[in-house]
């Protein structure tokens, strides 16, 4: 609250595109129905919907092919390269599609803090209050030895704890699904080796359902040795075909559904109804409705026993309850991903495939082609004269800066529009003093740019001494080459709750005197800006005639949000 | 590490090299400590360069990794600024002992790697393996032991990073302990580049360009 950084969002185009794109069919409607008030239609940063278009320029890309700015919402994505975010190692597609979007080697995440968990020896004497203190010492005389448990460095919370130990210390992640599924299998403890008094024994009792991938594999086996029973000759048993297009689960359909007339060639009067799974080893999964023994663990564990929503949500399988029943979480795979446009499919940016190279093959972002805007105050905080704090007194005017500096090599023509009041509750005063103007172009040439600023800095010097400079109107308050400043002057509405005098109301409104919610106290300017500059024609046409110089006129148009600061509330 | 001779008692040193250091940075074990170049060391920031590997006989010829300056306890690459009450602080490897992979050593120190383009934040201490380049720590920061944070990461105020926590590349990370939270959007790679910070402080700093 105290501190307030100015931003300045740009909105995407894509979030006019979004109702026209989603009823294809009967298309004409939406968009014929605005297109008519476009121009009177303004943009107001606080509805609920201007959240999903508005982004930080750095956040945006840009279609050359489309002239347009992108955001990460609408561009499609691809997926060049997945590894694990622990280890680092590429993981392939085809590995990905059978074993999941998880790391497989030994990378797991804390349950409780999602820390990362090393791997580290237990040794055989009994777990001290410092195992790992122990156990160093111990390494360091024997050389380390089994077994072995997950360790987390943060929240010292160990494998141990959920009575798992591993006998090997590489591959944890197989080690430890064929544990988990065979607890689920067989009801007995995780690990073959050690004590069995580690071992939470309520669980025994209970008789645990298996984990859900073992349970479905147990109903797959089910069905489908039912379905090879019931047509043996479709052969359904063997394949991965659920053979609902197949002649077979056709005329077994057909005959659940006519009675006996199509299956009456067979000898078989009447097809044997297909039995459900009726027991644990067929993958049934009896409701647990006898609370007694969670009822007791609760009792025994207390608050602290129980597993957070947010714990429970980064586990793998669902339905943990108490911190006992959190297993280690295998990291799951990030992904470097090529982006496209939406339109044109044009590649806006693709990275390096490799894990270890951060370079990018293509990188079309907004910054290089659209100019930034910054935001400052015009007379700083703290300076004589300036205000004393960050915040807006209501219904004093102040003043900032916008500066926009142009990223391309032609000159700028900028156009801005603002709404004289913002949109919401509290209507603060927006006047642009300069809203048109011109920018020049960027160069490429460092040296150049060196010494340009050196001759700006005198100017931009002498401003600033003179704080107390007229703001003049239509005018720039500052330019280098290329950059401008302008100055917007804000008259922060009040926000106090009250109701509007009768006399400013317009037919049927109705006062909302709400309690303040939250970030309305923040002056959001929406500022409409136009550019309009003159670019080399297309390549393959100057190409051609590159001594007619051939210019083209190009333009683009956009919103923004700018956020000026709070308010403050007295 | 040449030091300029001043005249004149300067807030900071600067070196042939470019580096700015301030006369009340803390730098304990100097000659254990190797600067890339352009680097800035503001007042209070720490490094513990005494916290070098101490006997070679011990295990360092399978362990060292570059010939030259294999006594070297902080590498930092260039265009890095650390700032004011800051701690660069190389672990010990007794407690990397522990690990189950690792082979036992006597009681030595690892050494601690900066790559170009890192920010590290005030009062944030830094224990960390390697930081890679163009990596942004935050203040009051705390990287574990031997984390390992690759190239372009940002590391948001407050954040705890774990020990042996593996960063990878163009990643937000936040909490304690850090998770990710987000990605470095495309177009946020440029602000990872200190030239410009590098330029604004100094005996005659020069003003931000706009």
């Amino acid at each position: 609250m105290a501190s307030f950084t100015p931003y300045a969002y740009i909105q995407c185009p894509c979030v006019d595109s979004v109702p026209g794109s989603r009823s294809p069919d009967g298309a004409s409607t939406p968009t014929s129905h605005s297109s008519p008030e476009d121009d009177e239609r303004d943009f107001d940063p606080r509805s609920p919907r201007s959240n999903y278009s508005l982004y930080p320029i750095e956040y945006m890309l840009y279609c050359e092919d489309c002239h347009t700015v992108r955001c990460e919402r609408c561009v499609t994505e691809e997926v060049v390269t997945l590894y694990c975010p622990s280890c680092l190692f590429e993981v392939g597609n085809s590995s990905v599609k059978t074993e999941g979007n998880r790391c497989t080697r030994s990378c797991f995440q804390c349950p409780i803090c999602i820390g990362p968990l090393s791997v580290q020896s237990l040794e055989s004497t009994p777990a001290a209050p410092e195992p790992s203190l122990l156990s160093a010492d111990h390494a360091t005389a024997t050389g380390p030895a089994g077994p072995w448990i997950l360790c987390c460095s943060y929240c010292n919370w160990n494998s141990s704890e959920i009575g798992v130990k591993f006998d090997k210390p590489q591959g944890i992640f197989a080690q430890l699904s064929k544990l988990r599924s065979g607890y689920d299998n067989h009801h007995s403890r995780y690990t073959s080796s050690g004590d069995g008094d580690t071992y939470p024994t309520k669980r025994d009792a209970d008789g645990e359902p298996g984990s859900t991938k073992a349970r479905f594999a147990s109903l797959k086996s089910f069905y489908q040795t039912q379905m090879s029973n019931e047509n043996p000759n479709s052969g359904l048993g063997s394949t991965m075909d659920y053979g609902y297009g197949s002649p077979g689960a056709l005329s077994r359909i057909m005959s659940l559904y006519s009675g006996n007339t199509l299956s009456s060639a067979k000898p078989k009067s009447k097809p044997t109804i297909m039995r459900e799974a009726d027991t644990t080893k067929e993958g049934l999964f009896p409701a647990k409705l006898d609370d007694t023994s969670v009822m007791s663990g609760l009792r025994s564990a207390g608050y602290d026993g129980t597993a957070t929503r947010a714990q429970v949500n980064v586990q793998v399988e669902e339905g943990a309850r108490f911190a006992t029943d959190l297993w280690p979480i295998p990291y799951v795979l990030r992904t470097k991903r090529t982006k496209r446009c939406p339109s044109c499919r044009h590649i806006l940016s693709k990275p390096e495939a490799k894990v270890s190279n951060t370079r990018w093959r293509m990188r079309l972002i907004a910054g290089n082609y659209i100019p930034s805007i910054t935001i400052k105050p015009l007379i700083p905080v703290g300076a004589p004269g300036g205000p004393t704090t960050h915040l807006l007194t209501p219904v004093k005017p102040v003043q900032y800066l916008l500066t926009f500096k142009n990223p391309i090599f032609e000159t700028i023509k900028v156009t801005l529009a603002t709404p004289a009041v913002t949109p919401g509750r509290f209507a603060s005063k927006v006047t642009l003093l300069c809203p048109q103007f011109q920018i020049g172009a960027n160069s490429d040439d460092y040296n150049l740019d060196e010494v340009l600023k050196d001759r700006d800095k005198d100017p931009q010097r002498k401003r600033s001494d003179t704080t107390g400079q007229q703001v003049e109107a239509g005018k720039e308050w500052d330019s280098g080459r290329n950059w401008v400043s302008v100055v917007v002057e804000v008259v922060p509405s009040s926000i106090q709750i009250e109701p509007k005098p009768t006399i400013l109301k317009k037919l049927g409104e109705v006062d909302d005197l709400g309690p303040l919610r939250e970030d309305e106290d923040i002056v959001e300017i929406p500022i409409f800006v136009h550019l309009e500059w003159e670019a080399s024609a297309d390549q393959v046409t100057g190409k051609d005639r590159e001594d007619k110089e051939t210019k083209e006129k190009k333009e683009l148009a956009y919103w923004c949000a700018l956020g000026i600061g709070r308010i403050s509330p007295e | 590490m040449s030091r300029k001779p001043a005249g004149v008692r300067t807030e900071y040193i600067e070196t042939e090299t470019g580096n700015k250091v301030a006369r009340k940075a803390n730098l304990v074990g100097t000659q254990h400590i190797m600067l890339g170049g352009k680097t800035v060391i503001m007042a209070d920031a720490m490094i513990r360069g005494d916290l070098a590997r101490t006997a070679p006989t011990s295990s360092s010829s399978s362990s060292s990794g570059t010939a030259p300056g294999s006594n070297t306890a902080v590498f930092i690459g260039r265009y890095c600024f650390l700032s004011k009450g800051c701690c660069l602080r190389p672990r010990d490897a007794s407690t990397r002992a522990r690990h189950a992979d690792d082979t036992p050593s006597a009681f030595t120190y690892m050494p601690l790697r900066l790559g170009d383009h890192v920010f590290v934040g005030e009062s944030a201490i830094v224990q960390a393996a390697a930081i890679g380049s163009h990596v942004h720590v935050g203040k009051n920061v705390v990287i574990g032991e031997f984390a390992i944070i690759k190239d372009f990461v940002r590391v948001l105020d407050d954040t705890v990073i774990p020990a042996n926590m593996v960063i990878p590349s163009f990643t937000v990370v936040a909490g304690q302990p850090a998770r990710i939270v987000g990605e470095v959007p495309e177009g946020g790679h440029e602000a990872f580049e200190l030239r410009e910070l590098y330029r604004t402080v100094g005996n005659n700093p020069q003003p931000a360009s706009v």
